[in-house]
């Protein structure tokens, strides 16, 4: 079998498998159900099962994998959307994502290093607070594994979003615009999803706090690594 | 199909940004990633009107609303690393979770902190 053959195959049936992750996340709404989580589990089974190595299947997903550049160039687009409250809250909302973004990458970093976690590992769990993309091209720059990176960023995105009840509550965040850079800057996307359906002030607040953790984390995560590691 | 072309325009004309940004990106060796250096060059053309969202809005829409689908390949590669979260994998997943409830307390309450006694517009 030629490569371009493999690799149309892979593309399609990542693409239907997505879309069909996706209209199921849209009728059952639950992190379980998110097309990152159960579509890539679905495709790992589909490999395991037919014994195909994951360096075959990149021949088309490397073809996917070349859009995540302009897909994060996308960002700016919802940043645009939120300008007029952006330019409203600048102080406050950059303040505290810029604060998030630090104790982020500072403290995940010096835990790991503490508890003797490999270097490879802590490179891909420093940007975890960040959208996929944008952690993904962050590893990548500094030395970790993109696929663990995406792992740790779901991870960091269904608990923030499982432990924010609990945290607003015991640390006392009563105030809306606390809440969605708590969200957007702990728990990107999915944590600006939950925020959305408190309400469309935190959503669009959370999602302002996502974008420019993910500028903030960028800069920051490799100057520290520089410095710390 | 005129719509699908337009999309693909669209796009392209991202992929361009994306470019633009590795280009500075690798010019004077910065520590940020290209495509996030697109992603300031295309906010800043968007805020100037150099660029008028009309124009591309609807495959820029598309990208953003399925975004999960460009990081789904990569994700699946943990499929080579499944022994690590046999062993020390309990741990690291503490870890992450302990770094993001620190962020979200930590940034929650600076925000609150900066906002002070503003007035909080009610819905």
């Amino acid at each position: 079998m030629n490569s371009l053959f493999i690799g149309i195959i892979s593309i399609v049936g990542t693409v239907t498998v997505y879309l069909l992750t996706w209209k199921l996340h849209k009728r059952i709404d639950s992190p379980i159900t998110l097309p990152v989580f159960m579509g890539s589990i679905i495709i790992i089974i589909g490999l395991v099962i037919f014994d195909i190595p994951y360096d075959t299947y990149m021949i088309g997903g490397e073809w996917i994998n070349q859009l995540l550049g302009p897909a994060v160039v996308a960002l700016a687009y919802p940043l645009y959307q939120q300008r007029r409250l952006l330019k409203q809250l600048i102080y406050p909302v950059l303040g505290g994502t810029l604060v998030g973004a630090i104790v982020g990458v500072f403290s995940g970093m010096i835990i790991a290093i503490w508890t003797g976690v490999e270097d490879y590992i802590i490179y891909s769990l420093i940007p975890k607070s960040v959208t996929t993309p944008v952690s993904m091209v962050i590893t990548d720059s500094i030395g970790g594994v993109m696929s663990l990176a995406a792992v740790f960023v779901v991870i960091a995105g269904i608990g923030g979003a499982i432990m924010s009840p609990f945290i607003f509550k015991l640390f006392n965040i009563k105030h809306v615009y606390g809440r969605g850079v708590g969200m957007g800057s702990a728990s990107h996307a999915i944590g600006t999803a939950q925020a959305m359906e408190s309400s469309q002030l935190e959503g669009s607040v959370s999602t302002i706090a996502m974008v420019l953790s993910a500028i903030a984390v960028s800069i920051i995560a490799p100057m520290m690594v520089f410095l710390f590691m | 199909m005129l719509r699908i072309s337009r999309i693909l325009i669209h796009i392209v004309v991202l992929y361009i940004i994306f470019l633009i940004g590795d280009w500075i990106q690798q010019t004077w060796n910065l520590v940020v990633p290209g495509s996030v250096i697109g992603m300031l060059i295309f906010f800043v053309l968007l805020l100037s009107n150099v660029i008028k969202i009309k124009w591309i809005e609807e495959g820029t829409k598309i990208f953003v609303n399925h975004l999960t689908l460009f990081f789904i390949p990569a994700t699946v590669g943990v499929i080579n690393y499944f022994e690590l979260f046999s062993g020390k994998g309990l741990l690291i997943v503490f870890i992450v979770l302990l770094s993001t409830a620190m962020v979200m307390v930590v940034s929650g309450l600076v925000t609150q902190w900066l906002m002070g006694k503003r007035e909080v517009p009610h819905e």
